[in-house]
């Protein structure tokens, strides 16, 4: 098959639609070839993968809203009546302005013909740096390869015209794979129907530059950012925003730590020279 | 300004790490100190100065080893300076760690000549040449470079942290600051240690050490004091309390000692070893502290 | 209790509609009853009326008493629910297991189909009372007969008693009672029997002996899953062969079966791998020494490994591929099937026996009898006519002259002389073309029964005069000469506006909707009853809590009732899946066991706290048959339900999946000890299906220090 156009591909994840059935857990392994971590019984709602990480590049988050009403629900539209069994199927977010992009020292991750971000394997030389940058804790560091991984976007996939495994397998078609532009005018149209219908907290999540650039894996959610982990626009900041500031504080701190030597050392001076006069 | 939240995933920097923030940190320290002693002490500073040149040498050469061993794929660690895949230099002026990287390999070079100087006029005299070119003018500027480099090594390992999405590291940009603050405390101590365990060195060049040393704790204290600020706005803070205030406790007593050795009378006695050794202890500690307590 | 079965046996005969007027008629020299009708529904004693009457006592409040719901919710739900009964709107019923593991499943989903037949939501596009399949070829399976009380095609076997075709018809199609009613199944039983004997019996089958009809099986008792381990334990078994069934996970009270199993001189467990069925014997709590079953372990291919086809809930029959190659010693479960029945059939040639006939005159007109292709049984059960030799393309040509041939007559057309229709893959890849009523039917994809109709009933879908009730979902319309749309139910050319007209359910003798039907042993209309253990007393007829006429087994064969009271076990626990695993046999798929790793139960947050439970800790569950122990997982999505007026009550959630065999099981011995989640449950099950009740029962939890 004809690989894809070279132009930005992404995902568009509908959480509203999502039913936790982790497909795309199972297919994104199966087709990269990781055998996950040792079972371990988390029991965080349905949830016992815990997190992303070098193993799992996707991961379903189960987040129970359930008020305290003596499990009464009131009202028939769950979300609107605030009692809610959201369901988010996470992944690297391909950040325009990618933190991990910024900081790796080895040029290990890049930039793709598709507009992803990308993981060099044979480049990544484990230092981790890319890790402690992620603000979505995405990238995992896998001992036996002794690099890091993360969500290729399934860049093999797609040379080969072939969408993300996770996105095939996904049954309710929450994860969308496609052009970027694309993406984003479905989740216009379904966003806009959602808050037609009343889901009022339903908003889009990097569909726009407001968080990183924008994100060309961005979501659905039907609650604010942070319900599922993730920063909100205004938290969302780039490591390299503290770059001016550190090295400007270290500066000073130089010159003033000078400063503080040259006394110290001048200061003995002045007394032993009076000392010799005397 | 909101709380900041932070969903990243720790980096597992452990040991190795702190290993290298602790030693890349007494070298850049001692070569700042050295540099000091040669060009503003007296003729009588010039055995401690080429002590700290030696000491500078000795604390970096495990560097590269700790940072090696903690990589993943560590016969990879060329691709820090060369790029891997698009061939030419690996060097992003915007990443800590590349910047850092080749700092480090500069840095290498400047302690390594001065070193060699340092063991010239020690007796060692194969490196007399150098040592030679090292005492006039050249030397100078060398020892300043190679202080401006030293520096950022001390210094840059802070900003390595905070140029990040983890608590408390990029919640705090004085972390540069701090490092390299108690990069200074830390040599300086370690070079009052090995002054006062050499007979050889003159008695005022250690006061004026001790001096120096009090100042760099006053220094240090500043700068943790606005750390600290800046964490706890963010609303990170929480993260070093708990099983870490004993850490903190180091921290405190080894910037302390300094100052209390000399006032408390029983103490006195000790004071020579005893403060220098928690002011060391207290380096390990803070460097510690911060790396474990924001990863967990 | 039996005593009020007894009443209800008796009453039974009584069910049916008043009559009037000349007899139809019926079947060559016979006729048939018409029944009275008032189309203004005003008649005190019309369906309508009864129904009304009847169902006046579930008012909201009533509701919400049995069920817990609150009223409030309940009249929201059912305002929406009332919507769909316009034209312009339509809803759908889909339903699983929720409904059918209850004592009364089978009055739950007949409640379902009466509501939308009353919405008008019956054989329209988007209707329907539909059921939700379970394993991937359950509709496949029933179809074709792995149920015990039909043939294939739902023609109902044949009951003792009945010594010829004609008294088989007589009895078990469905009789006209309307002279507008087309009563097409019940018209065509005879065509549709004998093209099966046909099929089965070919040469020997012939108009001389009733086409062998005495070959046919007429049981006298029941062998339902539960009534089968019921005559094991009574040790009227000698052996059973378990195929991709395991039985000690999946059956009711699964001490009890394991107990069954003991009691066999021989077990074939055929199966891909292993089961907590083929390792019964070493089972926590089992002593190996003393139990004496053979156990034999056929290992088969699993369906991957073979190609074949899957029937969904829509009835499309999907062909499809082998996918890898089978492994080791592997053989189909149809070469096994070839193979034993070829052994028995040299025995029996060889030494007789009883009745060797329907085994000596099976026909077997494969390739290699031995080795059949899937392929090949697909053509057998299109059946063909015999004397031309070309394959059949429509049911409605079978004959009962015994020249066609048909192995179950609700899949002819599936694989005529143009191929293996079910192969068909016209699907999205161009709606344009391939779905042209835009209406989703895709009629060139795979192919579906009846006659690849997409919606059954669906001369429904239009009003009387075949205008559709709604212009944007049509099923079927007329359009002045002919039915087009969806392939129609209904004579392609029949004006419904002409007075002979069928009437639109063609396959019932009313040609109406039921909505009275005295086809179900506990009544014609649902009746509310509580499950067998119950927290509450009935509060419609507290003196008649549960089903009057649910079979107890234990009590039926002298073993003492083991059903426990709300004093001993106060919490009422329903057994479900999870989306992660497939029932028992994902516990041998390690990335499968990740995502949901051990045994759990959820309970109510409340309940947890109470009884000092937190997620992670171990508890004890237990009912009046054993105890499982698992991990507690603590959520406020069981909240507590308020029933009868003011009685609390809690409720305990438990997934099925785990056992003593698999990933999980092996990486943690000890902890798996107790997972079977089917040591709880009642050896009870429908009163008709007997599929026992897994959906309710009671339950006490307990912390394990
Ligand atoms: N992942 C996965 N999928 C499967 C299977 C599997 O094992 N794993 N098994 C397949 C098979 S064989 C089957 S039969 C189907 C079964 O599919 P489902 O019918 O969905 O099966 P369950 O999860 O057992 O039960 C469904 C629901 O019934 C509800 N319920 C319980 N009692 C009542 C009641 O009185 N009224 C109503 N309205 N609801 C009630 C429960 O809340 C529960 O959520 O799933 C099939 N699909
Ligand atoms: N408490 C409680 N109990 C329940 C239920 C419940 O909801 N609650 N649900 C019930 C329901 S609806 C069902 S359907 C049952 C499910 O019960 P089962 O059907 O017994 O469950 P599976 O684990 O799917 O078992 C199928 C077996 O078939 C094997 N197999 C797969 N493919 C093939 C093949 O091609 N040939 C052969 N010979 N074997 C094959 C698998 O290895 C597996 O061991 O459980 C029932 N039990
Ligand atoms: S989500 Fe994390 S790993 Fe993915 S591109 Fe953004 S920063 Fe990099
Ligand atoms: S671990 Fe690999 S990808 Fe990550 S920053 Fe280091 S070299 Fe780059
Ligand atoms: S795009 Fe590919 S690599 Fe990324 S999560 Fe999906 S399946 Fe996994
Ligand atoms: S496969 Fe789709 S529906 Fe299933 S959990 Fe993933 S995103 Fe949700
Ligand atoms: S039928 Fe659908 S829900 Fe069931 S296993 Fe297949 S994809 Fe999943
Ligand atoms: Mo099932």
């Amino acid at each position: 098959m004809a690989a894809f156009q070279e132009r930005p591909v992404g995902f568009f994840t509908d959480t509203s639609i999502c039913i936790g059935c982790k497909a795309c857990e199972v297919a994104c392994k199966e087709w990269n070839q990781l055998e996950g971590n040792k079972p371990e019984l988390l029991l965080d709602s349905f949830d016992n993968t815990g997190q992303l990480d070098a193993q799992n590049w996707r991961h379903v988050q189960f987040i129970e809203q359930i008020p305290d009403n003596n499990g009464v629900v009131m009202n028939p539209t769950p979300i609107a009546g605030g009692q809610a069994w959201l369901m988010m199927s996470d992944v690297c977010k391909h950040c325009q302005n990618a933190s991990c992009l910024e900081v790796c020292p080895t040029n290990a991750i890049v930039r793709t013909e598709y507009d992803s971000v990308f993981i060099q394997q044979d480049v990544c030389n484990g230092c981790r740096d890319c890790i402690s940058a992620c603000p979505y804790g995405v990238i995992g560091f896998n001992e036996k390869t002794g690099t890091a991984h993360k969500c290729t976007l399934c860049y093999d996939r797609l040379q080969n015209g072939l969408q993300p495994a996770c996105a095939k397998a996904c049954p309710t078609e929450s994860i969308k794979f496609g052009y970027l532009d694309d993406l984003q005018a479905a989740a216009d149209k379904r966003l806009a129907a959602l808050q037609t219908a009343g889901y009022k907290k339903a908003q889009l999540y990097g569909r726009d530059a407001k968080v990183y650039g924008g994100l060309n894996a961005f979501f659905l959610l039907m609650d604010e950012p942070e319900v599922y982990k993730l920063p909100s626009a205004q938290n969302a900041t780039l490591p390299s925003r503290n770059n001016l500031a550190g090295y400007a504080g270290g500066f000073v701190t130089a010159v003033v730590g000078l400063v503080a030597g040259v006394l110290a050392f001048r200061s003995q001076r002045m007394n032993e020279k009076t000392d010799a006069t005397r | 300004m909101p709380p900041a939240e932070h969903f990243a995933a720790p980096p597992n920097w452990e040991w190795w790490i702190l290993a290298y923030f602790f030693f890349g940190g007494i070298s850049g320290g001692s070569y700042a100190i050295g540099t000091l002693l040669r060009l503003v002490g007296t003729p009588a500073d010039q055995r401690a100065a080429r002590i700290a040149f030696i000491a500078s040498f000795v604390a970096l050469l495990p560097c590269p080893l700790f940072l090696i061993a903690d990589l993943g794929q560590p016969l990879r660690f060329i691709n820090m300076l060369l790029d891997a895949s698009g061939g030419g230099l690996s060097f992003k002026p915007w990443s800590p760690m590349s910047l850092g990287s080749w700092a480090l390999l500069g840095f290498g070079l400047f302690s390594f000549v001065s070193f060699l100087g340092a063991v010239a006029d020690g007796g060692w005299h194969a490196a007399d040449p150098i040592a030679r070119i090292l005492r006039g003018t050249i030397g100078a500027v060398w020892n300043v470079i190679g202080t401006g480099l030293g520096f950022f090594v001390c210094g840059y390992t802070g900003v390595l942290l905070a140029v990040s999405n983890q608590p408390v590291w990029s919640d705090g940009w004085p972390l540069g600051g701090v490092f390299l603050a108690s990069s200074l405390t830390g040599a300086a101590a370690l070079l009052l240690l090995l002054a006062r365990s050499r007979r050889d060195v003159d008695a005022g060049t250690s006061v004026r050490l001790e001096l120096a040393d009090r100042n760099f704790v006053v220094l240090e204290v500043v700068l943790i004091a606005v750390f600290l600020v800046t964490v706890a706005v963010a609303g990170t803070i929480g993260k070093m309390s708990g099983v870490w205030l004993l850490l903190w406790l180091v921290v405190i007593l080894g910037l302390a000692a300094p100052f209390a050795f000399t006032r408390v009378d029983a103490a006195r006695r000790w004071a020579p070893v005893t403060a220098p050794i928690l002011a060391l202890l207290s380096v390990l500690a803070l460097r510690a502290l911060v790396i474990f307590s924001a990863q967990t | 209790m039996d005593r009020a079965r007894q009443l209800y046996v008796q009453g039974r005969s009584t069910w049916g509609y008043e009559t009037e007027g000349a007899p139809l008629d019926g079947p060559p020299g016979t006729t048939q009853a018409r029944a009275k009708r008032d189309p203004t529904l005003q008649h005190p004693r019309s369906v309508f009326q009864l129904l009304k009457s009847h169902y006046s006592r579930y008012t909201p409040e009533m509701v919400s008493s049995i069920t817990g719901i609150p009223v409030q919710q309940f009249n929201d739900v059912a305002k929406i629910v009332g919507e769909m009964g316009k034209p312009d709107k339509v809803m759908t019923i889909v339903y699983a297991v929720g409904l059918t593991h209850h004592t009364t499943g089978g009055q739950l989903i007949r409640s379902g189909a009466v509501l939308q037949l009353l919405l008008g939501n019956m054989g329209r596009p988007g209707g329907g009372m539909n059921a939700e399949r379970g394993h991937a070829n359950i509709q496949g399976n029933t179809d074709h007969a792995i149920s015990w009380d039909i043939l294939p095609g739902y023609l109902r076997i044949p009951a003792p008693g009945q010594k010829s075709l004609d008294d088989y018809v007589a009895a078990s199609a469905a009789k006209k009672s309307d002279p507008n009613s087309w009563n097409f199944f019940g018209t065509n039983y005879r065509n549709f029997t004998v093209s099966l004997l046909k099929g089965w019996y070919r040469g020997v089958a012939t108009t001389s002996n009733d086409f062998a009809f005495h070959f046919l099986p007429k049981p006298a008792t029941n062998s339902s899953w539960m009534s089968i381990f019921d005559q094991a334990l009574k040790g009227k078994m000698e052996g059973v062969i378990l195929s991709g069934m395991t039985a000690t996970s999946i059956g009711p009270d699964t001490n009890q079966v394991m107990q069954a199993l003991s009691n066999l001189k021989w077990l074939v467990v055929m199966d891909p791998l292993p089961t907590t069925s083929s390792e019964f014997w070493r089972a926590p709590g089992m002593d190996p020494a003393k139990i004496n079953t053979e156990v034999f372990m056929l290992p088969t291919t699993h369906w991957i490994e073979k190609d074949g086809s899957f029937v969904n809930s829509g009835r499309w029959s999907q062909w499809k591929e082998q996918v890898i190659p089978p492994e080791g010693e592997a053989r189909h479960d149809h070469w096994i099937m070839a193979d034993l029945f070829d052994r028995v059939k040299t025995l029996y040639r060889q030494s007789g026996g009883k009745f060797p006939d329907p085994i000596l005159a099976m026909t077997l007109d494969y390739n290699d009898p031995k080795k059949p292709e899937l392929a090949e049984i697909a053509k057998e059960i299109n059946g063909k006519d015999l004397l031309t030799g070309s394959q059949m393309t429509s049911f409605a040509n079978l004959k009962a002259d015994g020249t066609t041939t048909a192995g179950d007559w609700i899949y002819v057309g599936s694989f005529t002389d143009a191929g293996n229709l079910m192969k068909r893959r016209n699907g999205v890849q161009d709606p344009a073309k391939n779905d042209p009523t835009g209406m989703g039917f895709y009629p060139t994809w795979a192919w579906s029964w009846p006659a690849n109709r997409r919606v059954l009933y669906n001369r429904a879908s239009a009003d009387l005069d075949g205008k559709p009730w709604d212009a944007k979902r049509p099923g079927i319309q007329w359009n002045g000469t002919t039915w087009t749309g969806d392939v129609p139910d209904y004579p392609a050319t029949m004006n419904p506006k002409d007075p002979a007209a069928w009437l639109p359910f063609i396959m019932n003798g009313e040609g109406t909707g039921r909505l009275f039907s005295s086809s179900m042993l506990d009544g014609p209309i649902p009746e509310h009853y509580e499950p067998i253990e119950a927290p509450i007393p009935n509060p419609l007829h507290p003196a008649q809590s549960e089903d009057p006429v649910a079979f107890l087994y234990d009590q039926a064969a002298g073993r003492p009732n083991r059903f426990g009271k709300v004093d001993k076990y106060p919490y009422i626990a329903t057994s479900y899946r999870l989306t992660e695993h497939e029932h028992y046999v994902t516990q041998h798929v390690p990335l499968l066991v990740g995502l949901q790793p051990q045994a759990f139960v959820e309970l109510p947050e409340e309940l947890a706290k109470e009884k000092g439970i937190r997620t992670g800790d171990r508890v004890r569950v237990t009912s009046e048959r054993g105890k499982i122990e698992v991990a507690a997982a603590v959520t406020k999505r069981l909240g507590p339900l308020t029933l009868a007026g003011n009685t609390k009550v809690y409720h305990i959630g438990i997934p099925i999946h785990w056992g003593f065999i698999g990933v999980s099981a092996e990486q943690n011995p000890d902890k798996s000890k107790y997972w079977l989640a089917n040591a709880l449950t009642p050896f009870v099950g429908d009163v008709g299906a007997r599929t026992p009740e897994f959906k309710a029962f009671l339950v006490n939890i307990e912390k394990i220090d």
